[in-house]
């Protein structure tokens, strides 16, 4: 669209434009709201704490907000896609690679791993009796950099350069030769940034839970969305580091003229490698935690201790272990060779053996169990069989030979949404569903809940499984258009109209929560009869809870409590000493400086990288002489 | 002794010691890109371009600092005050000293023509020592806080920080080594 001003003429896209717009006009309007409910002072304690339930409500909002941002990208390929030859828009060409890259960059680090590491944020310190995370000011500094991280992916389709090799980034596409806009240079420091903030939150995870259980609570009695949040947060310790080493090497391809992927000496498979080394372990990283949250949920649904325990544990480990071994199978196209293939394939294929030990333990956990089907237990029990549908064709993927038909296909797209869907996004809402009364001291409907469910359960298969069969007559992912002789039209009109069964759901998901604050359902401490320490602490989570600390005997203590003392726990005689909180500009000031300094790099400007550059310097030094631990041990010499 | 070993520093030196197992995955993963891309087709082969005395030298200084940093150590757990700043201004010295004939490395390559760009052996050369040699900066700042802060905070405090930088410059230390046996090494002892 062009339009004159001033005598020159401007141009700008009207999809963009229309953003803009939107964005304008629904900021105006959620500020209108927020100082007409006189909401300001809440939103500045958000912003300043370093407390574990609001950093996870943090997290989990801003991931909703993206949820919504790259759902409505979804919903414009489907659109592109449902019939042939469609001209729909603009999204043709390059704006539709941009599209499926945006979506699948934002939905995988930005969706997925903050609805996760916020459930962490919020359940984990609950469940293991700590009485916040290990290192309160880093967690929010880890939220920050997240939350940086992916606006600065988010803006750049507001800068009309979105990042369009694919959420992989290929090279040599990616290098700065095929694409010289900035589109994907936001997708490096954008990843780059938050991947800073999600490896300090795992080293957050890990010390929380090896150093701050609740007394008695050895590691064979901790729940299993904690072990789960332990394996992960090791995954992401070791596989992080090499996407920040892959995206680093690739920034200096991009900027500064090297050929590490490219030309006559560089390798665009050696980015592959270490896309995949990464990439791999990150699917497990996205799925562990909703396997911890399913088994938390069907135990208590079923009332019920969790079936085979210890292999649960077992299968996990492995999972992760595994999960290290398999990034080839990405790769199986590129002809690394039959032996490299088929060693790979074989440790593909065994991953199946503990995922379905997992998958029989929660069936056998629900047998003869006493069954709700509450809101957060139907998520679960649809998880279950949409999980083996897409551990089905992981497994068919993993054979070599097959794959070379499957490879780059529809059948790929359809595997990937199985699982990513019917694991993470249903482990998600399914966690948000149980643990909301601990976030927020209120329920959500649960009628709504299951509208919610339903509606966004069938819209998903409706959606994703004719892709099986789109792919399977043989077309590619990755393509805006196909051809009516091409025989796909039926497919991709069905999962069209699916596609927008799954955004009424999420519309129902999001009336809930309205619907929810607005005529609030308080609830006790315990809304759901639970087994495990959060439901011991108020709803919502106090900001010092477990005083006193209770003393752990049992897999289940609250149960167990329930059962034999009158539900009362048994308490320690002694607790280590709790973290120290406090409310910070900090972090959020830290954040905003890292995305100058990134902003200054997409855009060459070298006197703002140096000045961005000292001002993330100093905000180490700031943070040194401001450290809470002076200040409390002042006040102890005090004393 | 060991006085300000509390719970919650247990907690941060747990915590530092996973940073530094991200980071060492993070070189190790520069260490592969290295190892890859050495040597290349394209000239110059590493030989051409390593000088042994300056490797020498900047090795002197730095694995002397992990020893003078060791000694602040010992000073913080006696509670001598004197031996922390020696142990101190005796380590901030020789990185300095590190730092120039880094700096003075990287520039009589330049001058021969060897640049960042020249050939992918160079490029990962540089990016790799590179680094090392920022966080070797990052360090230098570290101590540089570390002095100021020194008479201003509760000595517990001190120790404990103290502490938690010597995990970091033990770890720099170990990085260089790893330098000096697999990027120096095969090319200039051989």
């Amino acid at each position: 669209m062009t339009f004159y001003l001033f005598d020159r003429s401007f141009y700008i896209a009207s999809d963009v434009l229309l953003a803009y717009i939107t964005v304008i006009l629904s900021g105006a309007a959620i500020f209108y709201l927020i100082t007409k409910a006189d909401k300001w002072p809440t939103i500045k304690k958000y912003v300043t704490t370093t407390h574990h339930r609001k950093i996870g409500v943090l997290y989990l909002l801003s991931a909703t907000l993206f949820f919504i941002r790259a759902g409505i990208e979804a919903l414009i390929i489907r659109v592109q896609l449902a019939v042939p030859e469609n001209d729909w828009w603009v999204f043709q060409g390059d704006k539709f690679n941009e599209a499926f890259t945006t979506h699948g960059t934002i939905m995988i680090f930005f969706v997925a791993m903050p609805l996760l590491i916020g459930l962490m944020n919020v359940a984990v310190p609950l469940q293991i009796g700590a009485r916040d995370m290990a290192f309160p000011y880093m967690n929010a500094v880890s939220f920050w950099l997240f939350l940086a991280g992916a606006i600065l992916v988010n803006m750049s389709f507001f800068m009309t350069a979105s990042p369009n090799a694919g959420w992989t980034a290929y090279a040599p596409l990616s290098i700065s030769t095929y694409t010289p806009e900035a589109g994907n240079d936001y997708y490096v420091f954008g990843l780059q940034v938050s991947g800073i903030g999600t490896i300090l939150a795992a080293i957050n995870m890990i010390v929380t839970i090896v150093r701050h259980r609740a007394p008695g609570m050895k590691l064979t009695r901790m729940p299993l969305f904690p072990w789960s949040t332990l394996i992960t947060s090791f995954l992401i310790l070791i596989a992080f580091p090499v996407l920040t080493i892959a995206l680093y090497i690739l920034m200096f391809d991009r900027m500064f003229g090297t050929q590490f992927f490219t030309g006559e000496a560089g390798s665009p498979i050696y980015w592959q490698h270490l896309f995949w080394i990464f990439g791999h372990p990150e699917v497990y990283i996205i799925i562990l935690p909703a396997f911890g949250i399913f088994s938390d949920i069907i135990s208590t649904f079923s009332k019920k201790r969790v079936f085979g325990y210890t292999s649960m544990v077992i299968a996990i480990t492995i999972i992760g272990l595994l999960g290290f071994m398999v990034w080839v199978h990405h790769m199986f196209t590129v002809g690394l060779g039959p032996l490299v293939n088929t060693v790979f394939a074989i440790t593909t294929m065994l991953i199946a053996v503990p995922t379905g030990i997992k998958i029989f333990n929660w069936l056998f956990t629900m047998r003869k169990g006493l069954i709700q089907l509450t809101t957060p237990m139907l998520f679960s029990l649809g998880f279950i069989p949409t999980f083996v549908v897409g551990g089905v064709t992981g497994v068919m993927l993993s054979v070599a030979a097959a794959d070379m038909q499957y490879h780059d296909s529809y059948f790929v797209v359809a595997h990937f949404h199985y699982t990513m869907i019917g694991g993470t996004v249903l482990g998600a809402f399914a966690g948000i569903y149980y643990w909301f009364p601990k976030m927020f001291g209120i329920k959500l409907k649960e009628t709504l809940g299951k509208w919610h469910f339903w509606l966004f359960v069938i819209g998903f298969h409706i959606t994703f499984f004719p892709m099986h069969l789109a792919g399977l007559n043989g077309m590619p992912r990755r393509v805006y258009t196909y051809l009516p002789k091409d025989d796909v039209f039926i497919y991709n009109f069905v999962s069209t109209i699916g596609a927008f069964l799954m955004g009424l759901g999420t519309l129902a998901f999001i009336w809930n929560i309205y619907q929810s604050f607005k005529n609030p359902d308080y609830t006790g401490n315990d809304p759901w009869d639970g087994r495990t320490l959060e439901w011991a602490v108020p709803s919502p989570a106090p900001e010092h809870p477990f005083q006193p600390m209770p003393l752990v005997k049992t897999i289940d203590p609250l149960w167990e409590a329930k059962r034999n003392r009158g539900g009362k726990l048994p308490e320690a005689e002694s607790a280590r000493s709790a973290p120290i909180d406090v409310t910070s500009w900090q972090p959020i000031g830290l954040a905003g400086m890292m995305m100058v300094f990134s902003l200054a790099f997409i855009y060459h400007q070298t006197w703002l990288q140096i000045i961005a550059g000292i001002g993330v310097l100093s905000f180490f030094v700031i943070r040194n002489l401001t450290d809470e631990h002076v200040r409390v041990a002042r006040e102890e010499e005090n004393e | 002794m060991n006085t300000f070993k509390t719970e919650r520093f247990r907690d941060k030196q747990l915590g530092f010691v996973m940073y530094l197992i991200g980071e060492a995955i993070m070189f190790a993963t520069l260490f592969a890109t290295y190892f890859i891309y050495t040597p290349t087709a394209i000239n110059p082969i590493p030989k051409e371009v390593f000088e042994a005395r300056t490797v020498i030298i900047s090795s002197v200084f730095l694995l002397t600092s992990s020893a003078t940093i060791h000694y602040g150590e010992k000073a913080v757990e006696k509670g001598n005050h004197k031996g922390i700043w020696i142990g101190l201004l005796t380590t901030f010295l020789l990185s300095v000293g590190f730092i120039g004939m880094e700096a003075h490395e990287f520039q009589t390559y330049y001058k021969e023509g060897f640049t960042l760009t020249q050939n992918l052996f160079l490029s990962s050369f540089y990016i790799l020592v590179g680094l090392h040699a920022s966080h070797v900066l990052f360090g230098m700042g570290w101590m540089l806080v570390l002095a100021y802060q020194k008479n201003r905070i509760p000595f517990m405090n001190y120790a404990q920080k103290q502490n938690i930088f010597s995990y970091y410059w033990h770890f720099v230390d170990v990085v260089w080594i790893f330098i000096i046996t697999l990027v120096y090494g095969p090319y200039l002892f051989y």
